[in-house]
């Protein structure tokens, strides 16, 4: 699904924020991103949704070579691909509704199937009374909860979520990871950038551990508790 | 209807959402739209104007040399090359000797003796109503209306004619007529010109529009792509936006000149002096101005269409 080799990124001139980064994600597999801040999380996100491309290295993404990829090309495979930002990206002047129906209208989702599929995620995710309302009038934990729906309301092949529970209670981020399970085991590979311990301890799924642009993979929870956790 | 008396009542719900005709970026919001809208509105006003002109001269040009087309005036001097006048009745004869010589060449499909009285007609609005024209000294003239019309059969014609006396000229009437014609012709071009400079200048300020709206939505044009949408997805949105705005600006240009020319075609008479033609349409003429509203739009969705694509293959 996912594979990098010897990947490096550098913003302008500036130094590399991520070094020689190899990893390989299977189709189906759910992975926790984290790191102490500033580590690269953010980058390695927007390197796996497409959002830019790697300085050094490749990348491969369900198959296909990125670095090789032109426009075209590229916009089919980022529909195959769902993204929970951590500032939310809400188009605010837009609804709850039509920012939810965004990637169904973009991938030509017919009005009344894109209608029903919006509506009912909205209901799950509990805004159902908030549909028409505008972005700026919602709390950060409502805001979060749209572009999660707004992420997921398309069947994504990859599911990326930047601390998609950063702003939610404990009960409706527990909610919210469970439909990820939910969507994983439907099929849908997912990868979470988090702080959370205890959505990592609790939920225990495989770690990619970024620390200073260098990226290990663990199976083990254990294992960062006893070695990082103290950084962040 | 609800959403429409809340619009002009100016009652709008704080932060519920409007419908925006299903536009995925704020484009009813940017700056710059009423703007536009006036621009091309003034724009389609002037082209209107100058198509409307280049119609106008066109009708000048074809009725001025319509009439002329093939036909030539035979002039028989009152005054002979020794200086004595030439008598009514010596006229006459030479007009007839004319005629009937005239008369046997195949390339003449008709010929007519002017009367005494048409002649006069001629010449009274030069001359006055007072003067009395039976004493001054007329040419005899003979209208005659060719076949064809080239310098071989001209020079033919002329030769035949100075066989009955040698000062008897022919008048082709293009002395007089190809400077005029000159005249109309170069103002039709210039009109053509303006038409030309006033879709450059429509286009240009279509394609800064376009580019400012794109630069103004950066960030959720991006969104957009990250989303999956193609360049073709993006570029429809702004081309309909284009197209909108144009259509709302070319109508109301549109129906403001056909507005104006219809007031100038009642005060401009139906050019009865017969010198100038009336301000008066073919259907197709009124077709093709009545057009010009769609043709805008056109031209608005194709610059749109060019800039957006050659923007959005600039961006990462």
């Amino acid at each position: 699904m996912i594979k990098f080799e010897h990947v490096g990124l550098r913003y302008g001139i500036g130094p590399e924020v991520l070094t020689d980064i190899n990893f390989v994600l299977e189709p189906g597999s759910f992975h926790f991103l984290t790191g102490p801040s500033g580590s690269g999380k953010t980058s390695i996100m927007s390197l796996m949704y497409l959002g830019r491309k790697p300085t050094r290295g490749l990348v491969t993404m369900f198959g296909q070579n990125i670095n090789d990829m032109d426009r075209s090309q590229l916009c089919a495979l980022r529909q195959k691909i769902g993204v929970v930002f951590q500032e939310f990206r809400l188009l605010p002047h837009l609804s709850a509704f039509d920012n939810v129906a965004l990637p169904m209208r973009i991938s030509g989702h017919p009005e009344s199937e894109v209608k029903s599929n919006v509506d009912e995620l909205l209901e799950w995710v509990g805004l159902g009374d908030y549909k028409n309302v505008l972005p700026m009038t919602l709390s950060g934990g409502q805001q979060q909860r749209v572009a999660i729906a707004r992420s997921v309301i398309a069947r994504p092949k990859l599911l990326l979520a930047d601390e998609p529970t950063g702003n939610l209670d404990d009960n409706i981020g527990f909610r919210l990871m469970h439909l990820f399970e939910q969507l994983n085991r439907m099929g849908t590979t997912i990868v979470i950038a988090t702080h959370s311990q205890s959505i990592m301890d609790r939920f225990g799924h495989p770690r990619l551990v970024l620390e200073a642009g260098n990226l290990h993979v663990h199976d083990n929870a254990n294992w960062v508790q006893k070695n990082i956790e103290g950084v962040y | 209807m609800k959403a429409l008396l809340s619009r002009l009542t100016g009652n709008r719900r704080l932060g519920i959402a409007d419908n925006n005709g299903r536009y995925d970026l704020p484009l009813n919001q940017s700056a710059g739209t009423h703007f536009l809208v006036l621009l091309v509105a003034l724009m389609t006003f002037l082209a209107m104007m100058a198509i409307t002109a280049t119609m106008m001269l066109g009708g000048i040009t074809k009725h001025w040399s319509s009439g002329l087309e093939n036909k030539l005036t035979i002039e028989i001097p009152a005054l002979k090359p020794d200086g004595k006048i030439r008598e009514p009745a010596e006229i006459k004869a030479l007009s007839d000797t004319v005629s009937k010589t005239l008369n046997t060449n195949p390339n003449i499909e008709s010929l007519e003796v002017l009367s005494q009285e048409q002649i006069n007609e001629l010449v009274a609005p030069w001359l006055g109503d007072d003067v009395v024209l039976d004493d001054i000294p007329l040419p005899g003239l003979i209208s005659v209306h060719l076949h064809i019309r080239d310098d071989e059969k001209l020079t033919q014609i002329k030769k035949t004619v100075e066989r009955a006396a040698s000062d008897i000229r022919l008048d082709t009437h293009e002395s007089w007529l190809s400077d005029i014609l000159r005249l109309a012709r170069t103002m039709k071009l210039s009109s053509l010109i303006v038409t030309l400079i006033i879709t450059f200048t429509t286009v240009t300020a279509i394609a800064g529009a376009i580019r400012s709206r794109m630069a103004e939505h950066k960030a959720d044009i991006e969104l957009l792509h990250l989303m999956g949408a193609s360049d073709l997805y993006i570029t429809h949105q702004l081309q309909r936006h284009a197209i909108i705005l144009t259509l709302k600006g070319s109508a109301c240009g549109a129906v403001s000149a056909l507005m104006i020319l219809f007031f100038l075609s009642i005060i401009s008479g139906g050019g009865e002096n017969g010198l100038l033609p009336g301000l008066s349409f073919s259907g197709l003429q009124i077709l093709f101005l009545l057009a010009l509203p769609a043709f805008a739009g056109l031209i608005a969705s194709q610059t749109a269409r060019f800039t957006v694509l050659r923007v959005l293959g600039q961006m990462p």
